[in-house]
């Protein structure tokens, strides 16, 4: 019966549309122009022209920002042998600190052995060590 | 590099699959004049993007789509204003063409009814297989569902109607 009854709506014919609707709906249609929609160019395979859609002018602009970038790089690479050896710089610096650490020290030891710089007053000893008359009064 | 839609084509398009949208459509939202927004709709969007259906391998599943998705967002959009399109598919809608035969003609009238008893989801899946011949694996592709979900939809679909028009069908045969 499943057969027979699905066969039997299968040939129930639907209605078509009011015939007005065509001109109305094509009107509408013919009224809305194509939106700006540029085909994808990896399907449409229009050459490189295509591949740098949709800004060929910005692609060529990042283009030569990079060139100019790499340039100055390796210009750079050309200066000072110091910049280039980045170890070289950390072992002047590491003599020079040496040198002035040297020197501060030789200072400070001649100012220990200076009459003329007062000495530090010294730290009061422990309350415990202190004499009962000066803790008394 | 732009594609231009060209008239003749929107006009090809008309003539090839409007009757098959509109019974599509008409099925579905059960009111002729949301049938005729979202019909109107879809050939503005396709006369504004030709390019939609320039790839398509199957033209008329494409716009079986794209119809069916208008009128899913239709309708929800027309839930959101308590619009009750439930309601609406109990209406009586006038969905198949007139039979000169009386009997035919009431068992015409009482299969609308009966459609439109159906959840508008079984509803699609019936009309697609039953009046566009499509079959599980085409329906599923064009609702975007799994396959096993479009045969049980109309399995459970093709159950109701059988049971709601078997005496009128006995009748009849």
């Amino acid at each position: 019966m499943s057969a027979d009854f699905e066969n039997q709506l299968e040939r129930q014919t639907m209605r078509e549309p009011p015939r007005q609707w065509r001109a109305e709906i094509l009107a509408a249609a013919a009224s809305s122009p194509p939106a700006a929609i540029a085909a994808r160019p990896w399907r449409s395979g229009g050459g490189l022209s295509s591949w740098l859609w949709p800004h060929p002018r910005a692609w060529a602009g990042l283009a030569a920002a990079w060139a100019v970038i790499l340039l100055l790089h390796f210009t750079a690479a050309d200066g000072p042998r110091l910049a280039r050896n980045p170890y070289g710089q950390t072992r002047q610096s590491i003599a020079i600190m040496q040198q002035r650490t040297l020197m501060m020290a030789q200072l400070l030891g001649s100012m220990e052995n200076d009459a003329s710089f007062p000495a530090l007053p010294a730290s009061p000893k422990p309350r415990s060590e202190r004499p009962l008359k000066q803790l008394v009064g | 590099m732009k594609e231009m839609a060209s008239t003749p084509d929107i006009q090809r398009l008309y003539d090839d699959h409007a009757p098959a949208l509109f019974a599509f459509l008409l099925n579905l939202l059960r009111n002729e004049a949301d049938t005729h927004d979202v019909m109107q709709e879809l050939f503005v969007k396709l006369a504004r993007r030709p390019a939609l259906l320039a790839e398509a391998r199957n033209e008329r599943g494409l716009l079986l789509r794209l119809a069916h998705n208008a009128a899913i967002d239709l309708m929800r959009r027309g839930g959101a204003r308590e619009r009750n399109y439930d309601q609406l598919a109990r209406e009586q809608t006038e969905l198949f063409a007139r039979s000169a035969d009386p009997d035919e003609q009431v068992f015409r009238e009482k299969l609308a009814e009966a459609l439109g008893e159906l959840p508008a989801e079984q509803r699609a899946v019936v009309h697609l297989k039953l009046w566009e011949k499509l079959t599980f694996s085409d329906i599923a592709q064009t609702l975007e569902i799994p396959l096993n979900t479009a045969a049980s939809r109309y399995r459970y679909g093709i159950d109701k109607l059988r049971d709601r028009l078997r005496p009128l069908y006995d009748e009849i045969k």
